[in-house]
């Protein structure tokens, strides 16, 4: 009966650290504390524990908070300069886009025009003229990928 | 920065509300500084979470050099995502939770045992400590006896009960804060605090502390 005492005490006090006790619980620790030294022994090696590991002392590499901020800065302006380049990216891809529209029946139309004259069957021309919508795009997303391919790599340093 | 510091600190000497209210502008007005990328702030944050973030790194990792790297890469990390903080937790959960994830993502890559376990969202493996021939180059950090007594039993004990240990008694987060940093429910914090306790006390060597 007295070992399950203070094994409850133990536990009292674990749960005190973790979640807190009620009202009730830490008078009866207190109790306990108050009336068993191996009790209050033990529980104060734990404190003390407790008390080393919050204080334990790390010493921090030299410079690492400036060489962080150099490298943040960096970095800062790499993602400005690439974000500027993928805005005059889109502007392009969308000129041409409308472009592309604006000129697709007079395309179309040449298209027409040189297949007559050629005697090229028609799915040829309209393939043709497919490709020559596709082509563009197909560069655009490789000019895209290929940027973004670079901008993943890892960060080499300054130096 | 300063002047909000001292905000806060007459703020919360006043009253728990008017602290609050302080606490919420002063959070907003961090959300705006990272979504605008303030290089002025970053700096700042850098310079003021400097210790208590490497302190989380090198406690996790139990590598200066690793503990380094990522602490670097948490700050580009942050300068990237800043427009993802919400402003609707403390940004030191945010800022814990990004090296976090990058800890994982880096023992998942280098298949480092100890630190995968941190992924798991609920780990009941037994305590085994580790052979103490293992421990690595943290314990050269320490300076007295107790310190190095607790600091070589941490190394001791599995990344996932350490973790939650600095998280509560060093940095003093609530057991919810935690929960909403690891993502995981506040009873498997609880079980890992309990745990971690009996793991880091049977993990010292007799006589100390």
């Amino acid at each position: 009966m007295t070992e399950n005492l203070h094994i409850r005490a133990q536990k009292f006090f674990t749960q005190s650290l973790v979640e807190g006790l009620s009202h009730a619980d830490q008078s009866w620790l207190d109790q306990h504390l108050h009336e068993c030294a191996g009790c209050a022994r033990e529980i104060a090696s734990t404190q003390e524990l407790l008390h080393a590991l919050r204080t334990v002392p790390v010493s921090i590499p030299r410079d690492l908070a400036a060489r962080t901020q150099l490298r943040v800065r960096l970095r800062a302006q790499e993602s400005a300069q690439t974000s500027h380049g993928n805005f005059l990216l889109w502007v392009i891809t969308g000129f041409s886009w409308f472009a592309g529209v604006l000129s697709a029946p007079l395309v179309w139309r040449a298209f027409a025009w040189l297949g007559n004259y050629l005697h090229v069957p028609k799915l040829a021309v309209e393939m043709g003229f497919v490709l020559w919508w596709a082509v563009p795009a197909l560069f655009a997303v490789a000019a895209v990928l290929h940027q973004k391919g670079f901008n993943i790599s890892p960060w080499r340093g300054p130096n | 920065m300063s002047a909000h510091a001292f905000t806060l600190a007459s703020a919360s000497s006043r009253s728990p509300l008017l602290f609050a209210a302080v606490m919420t502008d002063e959070t907003q007005t961090l959300a705006q500084g990272l979504s605008r990328r303030d290089p002025g702030l970053l700096d700042h944050l850098i310079e003021l979470y400097q210790h208590r973030l490497y302190r989380y790194l090198l406690f996790l990792t139990g590598n200066p050099a690793l503990a380094e790297d990522l602490f670097q890469e948490t700050w580009i990390r942050v300068l990237e995502r800043g427009h993802q903080y919400n402003a609707k937790s403390k940004f030191e959960s945010w800022l814990f939770a990004i090296a976090r994830n990058l800890v994982i993502d880096v023992s998942r890559r280098k298949k480092m045992p100890s630190l995968e376990d941190l992924g798991d969202k609920e780990s009941n493996q037994p305590f085994d400590p580790p052979d103490e021939h293992s421990i690595s180059a943290l314990q050269l950090l320490v300076s007295r006896e107790n310190h190095q007594a607790v600091q070589l039993s941490l190394l001791k004990i599995p990344a996932y009960y350490r973790e939650v240990l600095l998280l509560r008694f060093h940095e003093e987060m609530g057991l919810e804060e935690i929960a909403a940093m690891m993502s995981a429910p506040v009873s498997t914090v609880k079980s890992r605090l309990y745990r971690g306790l009996a793991a880091l006390k049977s993990a010292l060597p007799e006589g100390s502390v």
